[in-house]
């Protein structure tokens, strides 16, 4: 339950820091497939439109990023021709994950960067666009432990601290980041389904299985959060750092979302916010 | 691979959100909010418990019963550890167990925190029975807030 006296932090929109990844405008391409959308926080609100529809301040509280307008009545139709705050500003998808808490204090990811990529299949010439209206949970918001977790916790620019499914202790002047795939194989006809999980599934050996034929960008999603340090008192509204899951519900315009897929994706190049290579 | 280039070229006509159900369904909003109805009261249950309140602990029985009669399919706790709300969380019924003022807090949190949610769905729900489920447990909270 919330706690009475919980103290929200104020939502403040926290545009990602320009991201630092070398532009690849001069010289040769760069030849890893990828293209990227660097978002901020939107809003903080108890809803999930995915698994508890229209049932608004019902869930734990989630952050969303991207499209302005999310909340549990959100539908496809009520996405479109909204904004939101993604670089590209093409890019309003919707976006969210749990929210962070030390002890009762919500901390909200300072870097939030969702990439594109070609990588996972052997054949990404063959990458269809995201479905417009797809819809996509990744993680396991009920992960008990390590074995049933796919979370991965790290620091920001301290290497030798190793990985882990839960939350690890970052040396000061770093910060804790964590890392989510999200499902790449659809099964070709469904944009949601009734565990809003069996619609989607992972590539096995470099392709789709031929349950879910249909090969879309493997969405990444990377959130650094201004926290090193000791990690007690760390929590997320969904419970310890294993339970971290993400959901998309793409509304990219069609066409932002075809060309990306054409110009980076199927030819293996390395993009900029635009969806332009080098 | 022809398949597959065929079923690319095809994709766009196939792409159809789930076709949304008939008014008055038991459709993706009504089956939501059972499922986290039978995870809020299954744990609100073990808080009522250490309380020996036996019209609490009566409300809640009468309700899993009626919850459990609308689920269409086995069900499963999307829920189990979240913090969600009006509902308690192990922590939570952990420190009740020791704590009298804590008991008192954690159900009164219980009441008003799981009413909203119970608005919330009744503006939501359009399935008759699964709204008249949502009746009786406003009802119950509204009276158990009352008796204080």
């Amino acid at each position: 339950m919330r706690k009475p006296a919980l103290p929200i932090a104020s939502v403040i929109v926290l545009m990602a820091a320009a991201l630092s990844v070398p532009g690849a405008a001069q010289g040769e391409p760069v030849r890893v497939a990828e293209f990227v959308a660097d978002c901020g926080l939107s809003h903080r609100l108890a809803d999930d439109p995915i698994v508890l529809p229209n049932l608004a301040g019902a869930s734990h509280f989630h952050d969303f990023f991207g499209n302005h307008s999310t909340n549990a009545r959100s539908t496809q139709q009520s996405l479109e021709g909204q904004t939101g705050n993604c670089n590209p500003a093409a890019d309003i998808s919707s976006y969210w994950v749990p929210t962070m808490y030390r002890n009762n204090t919500a901390i909200a990811p300072t870097g939030i960067t969702f990439y594109y990529l070609g990588e996972g299949v052997n054949n990404p010439a063959a990458i269809q666009p995201t479905p417009y209206g797809l819809k996509i949970v990744a993680g396991n918001a009920k992960a008990t432990g390590d074995a049933d977790s796919i979370a991965r916790w790290s620091c920001l620019h301290a290497g030798h601290v190793n990985p882990s499914k839960n939350f690890v202790e970052c040396p000061a002047g770093t910060m804790l980041e964590t890392y989510l795939d999200f499902p790449q194989c659809w099964d070709g006809r469904n944009l949601d389904s009734a565990d809003h999980k069996s619609h989607m599934t992972y590539p096995v050996a470099g392709g789709c299985p031929s349950s879910h034929p249909v090969s879309v960008p493997k969405l990444r999603m990377v959130l650094r959060y201004p926290v090193n340090g000791s990690t007690a008192g760390l929590r997320l509204s969904s419970g310890t750092g294993q339970t971290m899951h993400g959901d998309f519900f793409n509304v990219w315009p069609r066409a932002e979302m075809e060309r990306r897929v054409r110009n980076c994706l199927n030819v293996v190049l390395k993009c900029d916010h635009a969806g332009n290579h080098g | 691979m022809t398949a597959l280039l065929l079923a690319g070229l095809l994709l766009p006509a196939c792409q159809q959100e789930p076709p949304p159900p008939p008014q008055n369904s038991y459709g993706a909003t009504e089956r939501a909010f059972v499922e986290l109805a039978i995870a809020t009261d299954e744990q609100a249950l073990k808080l009522v418990e250490l309380d020996d309140n036996p019209a609490l602990i009566e409300n809640r029985k009468t309700e899993l019963a009626e919850l459990r009669k609308l689920l269409d399919a086995p069900y499963v706790n999307h829920h189990a550890g979240h913090d969600m709300p009006g509902m308690p969380t192990d922590a939570e019924i952990q420190l009740a167990s020791t704590s009298p003022d804590a008991l008192k807090q954690f159900v009164h949190a219980h009441l008003t925190e799981s009413l909203d949610v119970l608005r919330s769905a009744g503006a939501a729900i359009t399935h008759p029975p699964t709204a008249e489920v949502v009746d009786l447990m406003e009802r119950h909270r509204a009276a158990e807030l009352a008796a204080g």
